[in-house]
């Protein structure tokens, strides 16, 4: 049953892609429904693999001695992401019927958006590690195709082709971790992996622990890796929900989170986990604060939360850093989807042009204040008890400046939450417009997403039972919901992540009495807005590569006879080491 | 020397490699597109022989000689494209000196 199910959540989502494919441009409505239709199947299809969630390999399809098989396990981790894949998904091409109406080429955005989806859910449920490479390619090539959908448009291609370079830095380092473990081990196998990761030679294990840790800054968007979440937001924005907030950018959690029993002994990288994960959240936090972008500052929010993720696993805490991704994909999900349903109507993503929208549209508004709640932290939305459960696992476990720095974090978060929220909806119009609220499909996948950014908190238990019952080498404990919540409610972190939250709210509120300290920190925000010169280190890397191709280029001379003396010599070489190597000529 | 000669192998290898210098020779020095041609096909024959002269030596002379056939059918077909480009080439631009039309200098 569980490899029914598992075929069916990989291949309906890529069936799908082929048929709107097929179907043509020329019959839109065909294409809305018939994206809808397979994504839905394919999140009911997630929907029921939780309840067949094990730690057995279900499918294994023999790919030759070279590439091992090519395995799945619908164990805790990779059942519960496909779901929110594939629910997430479902929900961002209902919305998108909406959205996209009357666009062209629909076509191409709905294909790559359901090949997106079942490589997702194949990235997470496989247990090969050289098929979690190729699936995690497949991702960043979507990812790339979505965000340059707007082709005409100069900075979405440029913002496809940046995603596209960073992620492959990212996607080099996968690699090199994997091909190492195929080395020692002899085997694709994670399970395998997992086991004999204490046997293998310490320096081995550093460059694969490294490798991935690389590899899961460059998909999540972590420092200094970041800078292309925020220029992805030329996507449409359901892309931007589905893609760039609640399922890829989320892969780089759950690789650390997959592999973390195999690389918590190595030296230094629980710190430099601590460390990208806590410095991404603080300059992140820092740069939404100064942003005008309606979906960059949601962008910028998106880098400090998968920061939270990511600390959240440096200090040890697994369970805290999933529920933590759980409730983001959500929130994040509903908060970029509403966003998507402003920009919709009022034509332009720069907030200054907002304003007053609350009146025009009160559904829409609705729901993203529960968004905007669920993001700040504030009881008793989901948001509130995953970050409460990941600041509580930090200050157990984790170095006490770390915990300061996230702490101080949540208030920032607080503050630009708040001020995104009144720029766009609150204060009143700037000039006479007309306005729509939201279409019937954007309502129904925004009102779903709200009840789950309620809801999705009580799931704790059952969400922990299964992650401890199929991930034993994991080692976790699983705790009833109520548990939970009782210890989120009595630890002290609470109290003084709570406290810090209220002054942030209360910073934007009476921002005129700071005036004095906003001029103060004019300079820094300044810094902020140019991205604390990550971009001019990128631009350095890019102008160092051109020259050193213009350098180099002379070699090519353009002539047959230079090319054949080329292979010549390499053929030389190559006989030369056989000869070597197999013992010939010494 | 003569004894290294009385195993036909040995000879048929010297032929191999006779070929082999020929060929790359050839490409070495040759400006002309269609002479280009005509010395790949040398460099080609030279690994037919080599075929042939495996599977004579391995014991599987059939294997060899059936690579050999699907060598020459689709070295025929690189011939034939290589020559059709070369006409084009011609011309394009009134002339097959490969130094010509280098296009790709960097």
């Amino acid at each position: 049953m569980a490899a029914i199910l598992i075929l069916a959540i990989i291949g309906l989502p890529w069936l799908g892609a082929v048929c709107v494919w097929l179907v043509g441009d020329q019959r839109p409505r065909t294409q809305h429904y018939l994206a809808a239709g397979f994504s839905i199947a394919a999140g009911l299809a997630a929907l029921v693999l939780l309840l067949f969630v094990s730690a057995e390999t279900v499918i294994r399809i023999p790919a030759g001695n070279f590439f091992g098989d090519l395995t799945f396990v619908p164990d805790g981790l990779g059942a519960f992401l496909a779901a929110v894949a594939t629910i997430v998904g479902c929900l961002a091409v209902i919305f998108s019927i909406d959205y996209m109406r009357g666009e062209e080429q629909l076509g191409r955005y709905y294909s790559f958006i359901l090949f997106f989806i079942g490589a997702m859910a194949g990235l997470v449920l496989t247990s090969s590690l050289l098929f979690l490479f190729v699936f995690w390619e497949i991702t960043a090539l979507t990812s790339y195709a979505l965000i340059s959908f707007y082709n005409d448009d100069p900075k979405a291609v440029a913002g496809g082709i940046k995603a596209l370079i960073i992620t492959q830095v990212g996607g080099v380092g996968m690699l090199a971790g994997a091909l190492a473990a195929y080395a020692n081990t002899g085997s694709y196998e994670i399970g395998i992996f997992l086991e004999k990761a204490h046997t293998l030679p310490a320096a081995t294990l550093s460059v694969i622990a490294f490798g991935f840790l690389i590899a899961a800054a460059a998909k999540s968007a972590q420092t200094p890796f970041h800078t292309w979440l925020p220029d992805a937001m030329e996507a449409p924005t359901p892309v931007s929900a589905l893609i760039h907030a609640a399922t890829m950018v989320n892969a780089g959690v759950y690789v650390l989170a997959r592999f973390y029993p195999a690389f918590e002994d190595v030296p230094g990288w629980r710190t430099a986990v601590i460390l990208v994960g806590s410095i991404s959240a603080l300059l992140a936090a820092l740069m939404a604060l100064v942003a005008n972008d309606l979906k960059r500052v949601l962008a910028y929010s998106t880098i400090s939360q998968l920061g939270y993720m990511v600390y959240a696993i440096g200090v040890g805490g697994v369970f805290a850093s999933q529920f933590h991704l759980l409730s983001h994909s959500v929130f994040k999900a509903l908060l970029f989807l509403a966003a998507g349903a402003v920009i919709h109507s009022v034509g332009t993503r720069d907030m200054r042009q907002m304003g007053g929208l609350g009146k025009d549209m009160p559904f829409t508004r609705s729901v993203f204040i529960i968004g905007g709640l669920a993001l700040a932290g504030l009881p008793i939305l989901n948001g509130f008890w995953s970050k409460e459960l990941v600041l509580e696992a930090g200050l157990v476990d984790g170095p006490v400046w770390a915990f300061g720095l996230m702490v101080f974090v949540a208030g920032l978060t607080a503050f630009y939450t708040y001020r995104m929220t009144s720029m766009v909806f609150g204060g009143s119009s700037p000039a006479e417009r007309h306005i729509h609220d939201a279409g019937q499909a954007m309502k129904a996948s925004l009102g779903l997403l709200a009840i789950g950014t309620l809801t999705t908190w009580l799931l704790a238990g059952p969400f922990g039972q299964m992650l401890s019952t199929s991930l034993p080498a994991h080692q976790l404990h699983a705790v009833g919901t109520w548990v939970v919540v009782e210890e989120v409610v009595t630890a002290p972190a609470t109290l003084l992540a709570l406290g810090v939250i209220a002054l942030g709210l209360a910073a934007w509120q009476w921002r005129k009495h700071l005036a004095g300290l906003g001029r103060l920190l004019g300079g820094f925000g300044q810094l902020a807005t140019d991205g604390f010169g990550f971009e001019s280190l990128n631009r350095g890397i890019v102008n160092a590569t051109l020259k050193a191709a213009d350098t180099i280029r002379p070699l090519q001379t353009g002539l047959l006879n230079w090319n054949v003396v080329g292979i010549l010599g390499g053929l030389v070489v190559v006989l030369a080491w056989l000869a070597w190597s197999t013992g010939i000529g010494r | 020397m003569a004894a290294f000669l009385q195993n036909p192998l040995n000879v048929f290898a010297l032929g191999v490699l006779g070929l082999l210098g020929m060929g790359i020779y050839g490409l070495l020095i040759t400006r002309n597109m269609i002479k280009m041609v005509a010395v790949l096909q040398i460099l080609v024959k030279s690994a037919v022989l080599a075929l042939v002269l495996a599977g004579k030596a391995g014991g599987n002379i059939n294997l060899g000689q059936s690579l050999a056939a699907t060598v020459i059918v689709s070295d025929t077909i690189v011939a034939v494209i290589g020559l059709a480009l070369g006409v084009q080439i011609q011309r394009r631009f009134g002339t097959a000196d490969l130094k010509e039309i280098a296009t790709l200098k960097g």
